[in-house]
């Protein structure tokens, strides 16, 4: 059908071709009616129909000229039958060059010019079409990419919340811990109060002063003195060695002999702590007497197991809020209306120019890094003494890849 | 091109930093004053006075073509040999060599077109005072006179010119050295002849000066191994009080006196952003004078190669315009006179006087001696657009379409040096210009053609096969001791081709050729920069005296490098195509006789309107002197134009013979599109006013080529007897027809036009208003004036046809511009060939004679065995200072038409309308 068409376009051209007024598109035919004499069409000059398109220039607007290269200003409309029609300088009329592809400006010249009207105009649909084809896949892949992005901003958003909730509840689990601590370290601190004060309905016997009183005082006489103490004290870290005399001196507080009320007041509690001295042959070293008794070992583990678990929400606690504020980041980000170019976070594309490798992370960072492995950054992050920038030409295709080419990146020195 | 510093890389730009402190303008230090340059100082030490030099009349010998004779310096008895010459058309050369040099002298060869043809020289009378010669028929004699010894020419009572006559004749013989080699000096003194005998005993009273065995300027010291060789002689021309010429300076079209300061200074040098009216050496050198008053021209064509100082004194220098009148009114006292004073480190005297008497004659004269104007290819006579640097194909590409998109022709797009592999000449950069028959082709399309640079500094590289060829044929200069010569340019080390050799001319030519020099082809064209030759790294950043080309110094061929250059790149483009195409070469560095190969331009000047002033008197000066192919980078190399001085500086180049706009690296692009779109119609507009007129151009081409007269030519020449004309040099004429007053001044709302002529009639090429010769017309103008008059007498043949380049406007028709003066007759010439080949040398053109005269208007053949056709014809013949007809015929061999016609009769103007006869035939157009 379209063949048709165009065949009988061409009979038609041909049928009308005697009376054509050559270089002149339709809209200006009525200038151009042939009558005695053709009025230049700025008015300026009346001259015989013959003298249009006779290879001289008698008007000054050019206008009797339309198809030749005699008037200096004026211009030639390539009709260009199945592509598009459009004017040229008069001067390209016969200078040798074809700049119509209806060949119709080298009428009169050595050049055989080819009609390419057809081939160009085919192309050029072939071309709007492809464009039109790629228009509509990168409609398609970008509201893929919106969709996308808008899923994924949903979902960073979801995620946001969910992170803020798991905040929120561990805030409050934090308090609680915090609270279940320091009643744990009341607990252990109380009962050891109580051990030291001898509340014999707390403690075990072992542990009452005037038990390990009695154990130390070996001759019964109802005091301590510098031989007992060596017999039955030792160092917590060597228990081998029998301590000296001046140590012993020591323990008993300078004197030489000590009672029981001064041993509940003194050395009691240096032996209950068991930080440096210790009954000989005492089974449960480290723990001094403290951990013989099941009540303050209790407690003291009670109040062990809520410091670890508070240590625990505490660092859960910091790891949610960061990630937190880093989405909070990521979110504040500008990814475009619809959020198309947010699949592009993360993402980094290298590009070899010459010698020089370009690597672009968008919305991260962008760098240059030559075969001789200096690496110059050309932009992003922050805080950098040099201010440089890259202009980044952006060009949709139907593929995801990085650009041909690289502006030479702006520097301000 | 850039000066070296500018394009140097940063190993010297800590070099370049203290060099220019940061001022801008050219470092005078860098260069010698003659006070600095040895032989200078000792020349010019000598006074007026009593010369020693005395002719030995008994030693003369005349034949048929010449006469000898000896001359003694009585002070040390070193002995002369003079010879005279009576050349062809009133030229008289004399040439004064040692009798017996120590080895011989450098004579310079290869400028001289052939060995000039001689004619008789006849003895008139001798007596012991001297000898008269007779110079010809036209009572010309020159007188010899022995003590002192004198040459003056006389032409009936008047002198026109006298050699020695202040008695500065110097000749520093050849010696050997006396301090360091008493034991040669032995054996010259058994070898000496009988004649030299007492010579020697004098000879050791001469003192030994600073200077005559080795000279510092700088940190560099120059040995001398040959001593001191300088020459110097003075000419007095009596009647003269305007000498011109001695190209290249950025001074005045007329030369000052120099006794002020220092001499004018010829060696060829590359001048870091050169400084305006003053004598400092330039990139080029012609050692040729012009002298001139309202009777008669004359010249002095001093053939020297080697660094060469002019020194001017004038009688009337220092007189007041009232001092003059006063001595005119007085009837009294002297003439004036201007004296000059030739000096030269090396070589010998051969000194061609041409006598004239009219400029035409000089010039013709001073061509049958060195050659006339390579005729060029029509499309150079076009725009050229140039810069440093186009960055790649794509950017040819787009500067191209950007011509096309705003309709301004050009023919020529140029590469500077980057477009080269690293600065390898001959070679494209892999990335940037990787496909360069693409990009030429893409240009031969729209018949445009390229320029890309070829310097004579080679890369030391031997992975580059030019660097590799020249080194293993042993065609570099060498260093003084032997080795290959090595510099500092644009490729960092570089050697330097010896280009005084033949054989090493030949094989630079040979590299040209298609299958050598890749992604060439026919519309490349080439541009010899840096050859002057210019060494970063030398002293005055060029090449070391003491470098040998062969067994001659570097000091002795200096200013000849670059004439060299040029010649074997131009015989390169002129073999590559079989003998058939007309090669184009711009260079930078020239000497006498470089007109035969092509183009020169000013070299590295400034975006100042200084500069663009300047652009006329330095081209100017290159015209009178064999140039005619000459212009100024438009717009100025170096700095930015003001919007304003760039559209000046295009009407101004415009009208200049090689218009060609060119930028620095470094300063913003100008092309013509990127000031809006009033000054790129500006632009457009001066740039097609020079096409309408590229006929006129290729006819006047012709002529240059033809005869030697130039192209553009200062006012006196065509106006030799009005003294107003002597010192113009902010307008000048075009051929004889043309005078342009460019608009050379920031802000201008006027000119002030001197018109020469008193009984001539000057038409405004725009307007057509006629004006009145003989008067200072004071022009108002605008932005778009570009004032520009014919001459009433005068046809020129134009094409009004502007298209994208010259070659599309090959076949258009002429518009015939005919003036008529008071007489109301006009003549003029067209000439047309195929524009491009050497077939014109077989006669393949069409040469015709308009002449106006009663009221007809014919063409006839002024070549009639001449064979061209054209498909051009006559579309239009406008008649200025015309009155109106009733009829108008024209007569061809098809017979006898009447033609349309419009009169204008506010202006007198007649246009014909489309006569339509072709522009080759016989046609007589009367109007009744």
């Amino acid at each position: 059908m379209r063949f048709h068409v165009i065949a009988a376009a061409l009979l038609w051209a041909a049928f009308v071709e005697s009376r054509k007024i050559r270089g002149i598109s339709s809209s200006y035919k009525r200038f151009y009616r042939e009558r005695k004499s053709f009025l230049c069409i700025d008015g300026s000059k009346m001259i015989p129909f013959e003298q249009v398109n006779d290879d001289y220039c008698d008007c000054a607007d050019g206008s009797d000229e339309p198809g030749t290269s005699a008037c200096p200003r004026g211009r030639f409309y390539c009709t260009n039958l199945g592509f598009r029609p459009h004017y040229i300088p008069s001067s390209r009329v016969n200078d040798g060059i074809c700049d119509c592809c209806d060949a119709s400006d080298e009428y009169n010249s050595h050049v055989r010019c080819q009609n390419t009207c057809w081939n160009l105009g085919q192309k050029e649909r072939a071309y709007v079409e492809g464009q039109m084809k790629t228009l509509d896949e990168g409609l398609r892949l970008k509201q893929q990419l919106i969709e996308e992005g808008v899923l994924l901003w949903r979902e960073k958003q979801a995620q946001l919340r969910e992170l803020q909730r798991a905040a929120e509840d561990l805030q409050i689990k934090l308090e609680e811990h915090r609270r279940r601590k320091h009643e744990a370290d009341r607990l252990k601190e109380q009962t050891l109060k109580a051990l030291k004060a001898g509340d014999k309905g707390l403690r075990h016997q072992n542990s009452t002063v005037s038990h390990l009183f009695q154990l130390l005082d070996s001759n019964k006489d109802g005091s301590i003195s510098v031989d007992e103490i060596k017999a039955k004290v030792v160092l917590v870290h060597d228990e081998k060695r029998v301590l000296s005399e001046d140590e012993a001196l020591t323990l008993l507080g300078g004197g030489h002999q000590m009672d029981l009320s001064t041993f509940q007041n003194t050395l009691w509690d240096v032996l209950i702590q068991g930080h440096d001295y210790k009954i000989k042959d005492a089974h449960s070293a480290p723990g001094g007497l403290m951990s013989e008794d099941p009540h303050l070992k209790a407690a003291d583990r009670a109040a062990e197991w809520e410091a670890t678990d508070l240590k625990k929400v505490e660092e859960a606690y910091e790891t949610v809020n960061m990630e937190i504020s880093d989405l909070q980041r990521k979110l504040g980000i500008d990814y475009g209306t619809d959020w198309e170019y947010l699949f592009l976070n993360g993402q980094c594309y290298k590009l070899k120019v010459y010698e020089y490798m370009y690597t672009l992370c968008p919305f991260n960072m962008v760098s240059q890094k030559s075969s001789a492995g200096v690496e110059v950054s050309l932009g992003g992050g922050c805080g950098q003494d040099h201010q440089r920038t890259t202009t980044v030409r952006w060009c949709t295709r139907t593929e995801n890849r990085a650009g041909r080419e690289v502006l030479a990146p702006l520097q301000s020195l | 091109m850039a000066t070296f510093t500018e394009r140097m890389g940063p190993v010297l730009l800590v070099w370049l930093a203290v060099c220019l402190g940061g001022t801008w303008a050219v470092d005078k230090g860098n260069f010698k004053t003659c006070e600095q340059s040895a032989f200078c100082k000792r020349q010019r030490a000598i006074k007026p006075g009593e010369s020693p030099y005395r002719a030995l009349l008994e030693t003369m010998e005349l034949t048929n073509t010449r006469l000898t004779l000896q001359l003694i310096n009585d002070n040390n008895k070193v002995r002369l040999l003079l010879e005279l010459y009576r050349l062809q058309g009133n030229i008289t050369r004399v040439k004064i060599n040692e009798l017996k040099p120590l080895k011989p002298r450098y004579e310079v060869p290869d400028v001289l077109i052939r060995e000039p043809p001689t004619e008789p020289l006849s003895l008139l009378s001798q007596d012991e005072n001297g000898v008269v010669l007779s110079l010809g028929p036209e009572s010309q004699r020159v007188i010899v006179s022995a003590r002192p010894f004198r040459l003056d020419i006389v032409e009936g009572r008047d002198v026109l010119m006298s050699l020695n006559s202040r008695g500065l004749l110097g000749f520093e013989h050849l010696r050997m050295r006396k301090d360091t080699q008493a034991e040669p000096e032995t054996d010259n003194k058994e070898g000496a002849d009988p004649a030299n005998q007492d010579e020697n005993t004098k000879e050791e009273e001469e003192k030994v000066e600073d200077g005559m065995w080795e000279e510092t300027f700088k940190s560099h010291t120059d040995s001398k191994p040959n001593g001191p060789s300088a020459v110097s002689l003075d000419f007095s021309l009596p009647g003269v009080e305007h000498v011109y010429g001695i190209p290249e300076h950025a001074d005045t079209l007329k030369l000052k006196t120099t006794d002020s300061g220092d001499p004018y200074r010829l060696y060829n040098l590359d001048v870091f952003q050169y400084e305006l009216y003053n004598p400092m050496a330039l990139y080029g050198a012609v050692p040729v004078m012009l002298a001139h008053n309202a009777q008669r021209t004359t010249g002095i064509f001093w053939l020297n190669a080697a660094e060469t100082w002019v020194d001017i004194s004038s009688n009337t220098a220092g007189k007041t315009v009232f001092g003059k009148m006063l001595d005119y009114v007085q009837g009294s006292s002297e003439t004036p006179q201007t004296d000059v004073r030739w000096i030269s480190e090396s070589g010998i005297i051969d000194v061609f006087l041409m006598l004239g008497p009219t400029p035409r004659e000089v010039f013709s004269q001073y061509a049958s001696l060195t050659g006339t104007q390579a005729f060029p290819p029509l499309a150079s006579l076009g725009y050229h657009q140039c810069r440093w640097n186009y960055n790649d194909q794509e950017d040819v590409r787009s500067v191209d379409a950007g011509f096309d998109e705003h309709d301004i022709p050009y023919d020529f797009i140029w590469l500077d040096i980057e477009h080269t592999d690293g600065k390898r000449y001959f070679t494209w950069d892999p990335h940037k210009f990787a496909s360069p028959k693409e990009m030429l082709q893409g240009l031969m399309d729209k018949k445009r053609k390229m320029v890309a640079i070829v310097d004579p500094h080679i890369k030391i590289d031997t992975n580059y096969k030019i660097h590799n060829e020249i080194s293993s044929r042993g065609f570099y200069v060498k260093n003084k001791d032997g080795g290959d010569y090595e510099g500092w340019c644009w490729p960092g080390s570089a050697g330097y081709p010896d280009f005084t050799r033949p054989d090493m001319r030949a094989w630079w030519a040979s590299q040209f050729a298609y299958d050598q020099y890749e992604g060439a082809m026919e519309n490349l064209y080439t541009w010899n920069d840096m050859n002057e030759p210019s060494v970063f790294n030398g002293p005055e950043v060029t090449m070391h005296k003491d470098a040998l080309h062969g067994a001659w110094e570097h000091r002795d061929v200096h200013n000849l490098y670059g004439l060299y250059v040029h010649m074997a790149t131009a015989q390169g483009l002129i073999e590559r195509s079989g003998g058939v195409e007309r090669p184009f070469v711009l260079t930078r560095a020239f000497f006498a006789g470089s007109q035969r190969y092509g183009a020169v331009w000013t070299g590295d000047n400034a975006a100042e309107w200084d500069h663009l002033k300047i652009s006329i008197p330095m081209c100017l000066s290159l015209s009178l002197v064999g140039i005619s192919f000459c212009g100024a980078d438009v717009g100025g190399f170096f700095k930015s134009p003001s919007t304003e001085l760039l559209v000046r500086w295009y009407q101004t180049g415009a009208y200049q013979p090689f218009f060609r706009a060119h930028a620095h690296l470094d300063t913003p692009r100008r092309e013509p599109w990127l000031f809006g779109p009033e000054n790129t119609a500006l632009i457009r507009e001066a740039v097609r006013q020079r096409y309408t007129f590229l006929p006129y151009w290729y006819q006047l081409f012709y002529l240059a080529y033809h005869t030697g007269e130039p192209v553009m030519r200062p006012l006196w020449v065509e106006y030799p007897q009005d003294p107003a004309t002597f010192a113009l040099d902010d307008e000048f004429l075009l051929g004889r027809d043309l005078l342009v007053h460019p608009v050379t001044e920031e802000g201008a709302r006027g000119v002030t036009a001197y018109l020469p002529g008193k009984d001539e009639v000057w038409f405004d090429i725009h307007t057509f208003q006629k004006h009145n010769g003989g008067q200072n017309l004071y022009i108002p103008v605008t932005m778009s004036s570009i004032p520009v008059f014919q001459r009433g007498g005068s046809i020129i043949p134009r094409k009004l046809r502007v298209r994208r380049s010259s070659t599309c406007m090959e076949d258009d028709p002429y518009t015939l511009y005919v003036a008529l003066n008071n007489q109301r007759t006009a003549e003029g010439e067209l000439y047309i060939d195929d524009g491009h080949t050497f077939n014109y040398e077989k006669k393949e053109f069409i040469h015709r004679r308009f002449s106006f005269s009663n009221n007809v208007l014919s063409s006839v053949n002024l070549e009639p065995e001449a064979q061209f056709t054209t498909k051009s014809w006559v579309e239009r013949i406008i008649i200025l200072g015309a009155s109106n007809p009733s009829t108008i015929t024209l007569r061809t061999a098809d017979g006898i038409n009447q033609l349309e016609f419009d009169f204008d009769a506010s202006m007198s103007v007649l246009t014909i309308r489309k006569p339509g006869m072709n522009a080759g035939a016989d046609w007589s157009v009367s109007l009744q």
